[in-house]
């Protein structure tokens, strides 16, 4: 998929700085570099990722700016350079019996300078600000002349050693050439840009840490995976399903579904050399249509709308058993264009809750996908679901997932078409709303995946039951604190005295249950174990039974400088909040008391009975 | 026979049969299990796993859902080892299912009674649970390193992998998951609905040449290494997505001997020297003077295993040459990572980044202080707070000063009495009624306060007791490795710039 630079994707431009600057690439327009200037699309477009390149403009000659790949070789020069020289430089200034300052070899020869003599002054620099800046509006070139001149006019620019020559030479390249490196738009490149910008908005959440996510909430292609069902016939089992409550913009989302290959348009590579091949000899005019993402564009904004021409489309669907097909058969008019239907995926899918009306998931919009106005051609139509906290919890309150009258054939044959299209695209919205909010409710996710500002303990309480056994719980937090206090709720002490409360006498018959069941009817009817003591809310928010391995966990990477002779860590990076992970496995308790075995020391202890003190 | 996915990828809902099953007893202590009920096995049950939280046998794991707590079972234990007479003569639980031929019991296992104590957890394995219970062969790559490496090489499903230094696995299986887009031969049966109204639209895609799949390459220079891990990945139903070779990547290379090339798009070296693979791992054949630079490299101790390009055959690249190539290197020493880099800078790689990952976990538990804690287990029974030293002070004091007017009032009295007995007088037994009043003066003693903590304890609710605290795990991997990450762009020569440019050129 990053074979090459598309039109209408997004690309990420890295500016010599290290700042990133995010476009979306169109044919024909003129992409701004701020101070470097500007540079047509067409330059970039249909090249690989990942080159560098230097913009040539009239300084050079040319009459438009060009563009120039810088060879990695040269990119590499400096740090290449160095090291096959590593120490072989004469300081002639300093060979006569100035010793003491440098080290200095047998032969006579510098081995290594130091810094006892560096005056630090700005004043050895020559030239002054206006002088530069004078050159700067001259436009020497791709700034290389620049940083050669200023390199010159430095008063001692010999007594620098050589590593702080490259850390000065280094500091004016940053400043002054006029490179830049096209990157692809992927989540970890996302991640990096939006920590720089607005690091609240994704709960400063650090691409270690997604990495982390993604492992121990064990997601993965679920495309061919099997579908099944619980012993009621009626609720999936696993299908590689994930659960998400996602407060970072949309990008634990584009995380996860990056690991189940739905996040990016389904663009063949291979089919890039022979779309080149065919653009050269074929087309001219029409390039934004020429090129393979562009070409299902015109068709897919067609069939976005069918919710607006409702008339002349097929709300049918293989999965939806109350849409009745024949009366659209009755329907003459223009040739059917099949509906696609939005979130209808059954496996490898994405079910997202929010807390309003709409799923904030704007940074999805990175990578072709726009929550306001979806694509169908895009793989997150159809696996990317969502469902508010209300429709999950109380359905019957929201409007959206009542049913909408059904009117005959007849009736609708006589109405207008604009009329039509609106009952249609009720009954669509209905069918849609109904059928993720029913699979959501029968459960048998294959994890939960939480990043939200919210309580945790609350959407755990509702969530965990809807996870399968053996399915895997991650909960993101900025900050440790409100990941300790779910530890807590689920500590093998309070566990113990949840299960000495539940099932005070020891076992006759132990049966099997789901915690499901258990929590589902004290929403339909008051369950005698929820209600009994008062105290039980504050003292098991949740379940502790069932959840197994609850851990926290932390991980951070640490950046190094790889130089000949200087390699050391970096000297700063970002700081504030850590960023913490509590995984746990969801697993089906057995109901009834249950004794542990193993020694735990060895007091047998009066207090907190012994059961289920293992991990 | 239907196909049966691994359970890695897709474990179904219940355990089942000759597959990898994971029993979990503790955070890290978990027991992998090939589930087979009916294998061969001197115990009446059939194949048992034995724990210190007791024995499951497999034919009470089997069939259970994914997830289940799965209570331990009466297994004798004992007889095992001995004579099979004796084996079956001993067991009180199913005689009367016991059957004369050890070879019959395969079919006929007497059905596993609960034992009355001790359970575990059936859980499907997945590359973390497979990390903390794998086979130790050699260094194992963990979780927060694997996860990051994966996540920084960008590897998505359908890609291909090179994994050279196949170790103990726990990187294979992780990886195998990253790539992982269905089987080979494998359509989306089950989402067969998925293509067809897409197709139905009219969206002009040509059908696809080759679905790619998921494949990993995976290379161990040591030959036991390879086959066990043969064994593992085929046991693990992974064998369709893996390709286990066992070679010297330094001199062999990364091509397979049949023509179908890795055609990678990540690699990841888990090498003591990476930088001798790395003239492998380009687009087009060295150029000498590449070659020479890489191999001169004073770094590079053994050149002639770099330069033997092999030049009688025909240059072939591993890599995917449309994409971009990802490559993470994994070396403990930091001289390992400076030879690794600038042959990266050498053989023209670009983005080079070094990072280390400082992974821990974390301990959450309540921290008990107080006098009340006095004789309970995990508390801290010093004074809570100022006051109640204080106050346990003025109770000490309290006690001596009660001591001592005791001593002296006993003292007197035995003077008292002394003297009455020499004058001869009667002496009556006073004492038995001072007593008394004096115990209730008295602040309370050692024994009365532990006493009392006894007492109390049967109400209290230590969990919820204390103050709420988190600390580092108490052993700590502090350096695993160094992780170099590059990438290498496509080639792009003169040629296909031209193309670009009349394609893209401006009107």
């Amino acid at each position: 998929m990053h074979s090459f630079i598309r039109s209408n994707t997004h690309v990420a431009l890295r500016l010599p700085s290290g700042l990133f600057k995010i476009i979306e690439i169109t044919p024909n327009t003129s992409i701004n570099l701020g101070k470097f200037g500007t540079v047509n699309s067409n330059l970039i477009l249909g090249r690989p990722y990942y080159l560098t390149y230097e913009l040539l403009d009239k300084d050079d000659g040319r009459a438009k700016t060009e563009l120039r790949v810088v060879p990695a070789s040269e990119l590499h020069a400096e740090a290449l350079g160095s090291e096959h020289a590593p120490v072989a430089e004469t300081g002639e200034e300093t060979a006569d019996g100035e010793a003491g300052f440098d080290i200095v070899g047998e032969d006579g020869k510098v081995i290594m300078r130091n810094n006892r003599l560096t005056v630090d002054d700005a004043s050895r620099q020559k030239l002054t600000m206006d002088e530069i800046e004078e050159l700067k509006k001259a436009g020497t070139g791709s700034g290389k002349d620049i940083i050669a001149r200023i390199m010159a006019s430095h008063d001692a620019i010999d007594e620098k050693t050589s590593f702080s020559l490259a850390k000065y030479t280094l500091r004016k390249s940053r400043k002054y050439l006029k490179r830049f490196t096209a990157i692809p738009m992927d989540v970890g490149v996302l991640t990096g840009y939006v920590l720089e910008k607005e690091a609240y908005k994704i709960m400063e959440l650090r691409e270690d840490l997604l990495g982390l996510i993604c492992s121990w909430a064990n997601v993965h292609c679920g495309a061919t995976t099997r579908v099944q069902t619980a012993e009621d016939g009626a609720s999936q089992i696993g299908g590689g399903r994930w659960l998400v409550v996602d407060d970072t913009g949309g990008l634990v989302t584009a995380a996860l579904a990056e690991r189940m290959g739905i996040l990016y348009p389904d663009d063949d590579d291979e089919e890039s050399e022979e779309e080149l091949a065919e653009a050269v000899e074929a087309d001219q005019q029409q390039n934004g249509h020429t090129d393979a993402p562009q070409e299902p564009k015109p068709n897919e904004s067609d069939t976005a709308m069918p919710d607006a021409d409702a008339a002349t489309v097929d709300p049918t669907k293989a999965s939806d058993p109350t849409a009745d097909s024949s009366h659209l058969l009755s329907l003459p008019r223009k040739s059917p264009r099949p509906h696609i239907p939005q979130m209808s995926a059954k496996t490898n899918t994405l079910t997202v809750l929010h807390p309003n009306n709409q799923p904030n998931l704007s940074y999805l919009k990175y990578f072709g996908y726009d929550y306001g106005a979806p694509v169908p051609s895009h793989p997150l139509y159809k696996h990317l679901k969502s469902l508010s906290w209300l429709s999950l919890l109380h359905p019957e309150d929201d409007p959206q997932y009542d049913e909408p009258e059904l009117i005959s054939d007849e009736v609708l044959a006589t109405m207008k078409s604009s009329k039509r299209g609106t009952y249609y695209r009720k009954r669509r919205r209905w069918e849609r709303v109904k059928t993720v909010v029913d699979e959501t409710r029968a459960g048998g996710f294959d994890g939960l995946v939480v990043a939200t500002a919210m309580d945790a303990k609350t959407v755990l309480k509702e969530l965990v039951p809807l996870i399968r056994g053996g399915g895997k719980i991650v909960v993101y937090n900025p900050n440790v604190e409100p990941l300790v206090e779910l530890c807590d709720y689920y500590s093998k002490e309070r566990r113990a005295a949840y299960i000495a409360r539940e099932f005070g006498p020891p076992p006759q018959t132990p049966r099997q249950m789901n915690g499901k069941k258990h929590k589902y009817d004290d929403d339909a009817e008051t369950n005698d174990s929820t209600t009994e003591g008062g105290f039980e809310e504050d003292d098991f928010p949740l379940n502790p039974t069932l959840l197994l391995a609850p851990s926290l966990q932390t991980a951070r990477a640490r950046q190094w400088q790889v130089l000949p002779q200087r390699t050391h860590p970096m000297m700063t990076s970002k700081g504030g909040a850590e960023g913490y992970l509590f995984t746990a496995t969801r697993v089906l308790p057995i109901e009834g008391r249950v004794e542990a075995r193993g020694h735990h020391g060895k007091k047998k202890r009066k207090v907190g009975p012994e059961i289920a003190a293992q991990p | 026979m239907a196909f049966t996915p691994s359970p890695f990828l897709d474990p179904g809902t219940h355990a089942s049969a000759n597959n990898l099953g994971i029993l979990q007893l503790r955070r890290d202590q978990l027991i992998p299990a090939i589930l087979s009920p009916h294998a061969e096995s001197d115990y009446a049950e059939g194949k048992v796993e034995n724990t210190r939280f007791g024995s499951f046998p497999h034919s009470t794991l089997v069939g259970q859902p994914w997830g289940t707590q799965i209570l331990a079972s009466v297994v004798d234990t004992g007889s095992r080892g001995k004579s099979k007479k004796r084996k079956r003569d001993g067991n009180d639980e199913g005689e009367d299912a016991q059957k004369p031929d050890a070879k019959e019991a395969k079919r006929d296992l007497v059905k596993a009674a609960t034992a009355s104590s001790g359970f575990a957890h059936l859980v499907p394995p997945t590359p973390e649970t497979w990390t903390l219970s794998l086979p130790h062969r050699t260094q194992v790559v963990y979780t927060p390193d694997y996860s990051y490496i994966l996540q920084r090489l960008r590897v998505r499903p359908g890609d291909h992998m090179i994994e050279a230094g196949a170790g103990s696995g726990s990187f294979t299986h992780a990886s195998v998951r990253a790539v992982y887009k269905g089987y080979p031969g494998q359509e989306d049966t089950f989402n067969g609905t998925d293509d067809t109204p897409e197709e139905a639209v009219g969206v002009t895609k040509k059908r696809k040449r080759s679905q790619r799949h998921g494949a990993v390459y995976s290379f161990e220079y040591h030959e036991p290494r390879a086959r066990q891990l043969q064994v593992e990945i085929k046991a693990h139903g992974l064998d369709p997505l893996v390709t286990i070779t066992h070679r010297d990547v330094y001199a062999d290379g990364f091509c397979l001997d049949d023509s179908t090339g890795p055609d990678a798009d990540a690699i990841f070296l888990d090498l003591p020297a990476p930088w001798q693979a790395l003239p492998h791992l380009t687009r087009s054949p060295l150029t000498s003077a590449a070659l020479q630079s890489v191999s001169t490299d004073p770094s590079t101790p053994n050149p002639a295993a770099t330069s033997d390009p092999t030049p009688s055959q025909p240059f072939r690249s591993p890599l995917n040459p449309l994409k971009p190539i990802r490559i993470c290197t994994f070396s403990p020493c930091i001289e390992q990572v400076t030879k690794t880099v600038s042959t990266l800078r050498t053989l023209g790689w670009v983005e080079i980044d070094m990072v280390e990952i400082a992974a821990k976990r974390l301990d959450v538990r309540r921290e008990r202080v107080g006098l009340s804690e006095e004789g309970v287990r995990g508390g801290n029974a010093s004074a809570a707070t100022v006051q109640e030293a204080v106050q346990r002070l003025r109770d000490v004091e309290g006690r001596a000063a009660v001591f001592h007017s005791l001593q002296k009032e006993k003292q007197e009295e035995v003077m008292k009495r002394a003297e009455a007995r020499k004058r001869g007088e009667n002496v009556g037994e006073i004492g038995n009624g001072k007593k008394k009043d004096k115990v209730d003066g008295v602040p309370p003693g050692k024994q009365d306060r532990l006493e009392k903590v006894k007492k109390e304890l049967e109400s209290r609710t230590l969990y919820k007791e204390g103050r709420l605290v988190h600390r580092t795990e108490p052993e700590l991997k502090t350096h695993t490795s160094y992780l170099v990450f590059a990438v290498l762009p496509r080639e792009w020569t003169g040629e296909d710039e031209e193309k670009a440019r009349k394609k893209w050129g401006k009107k």
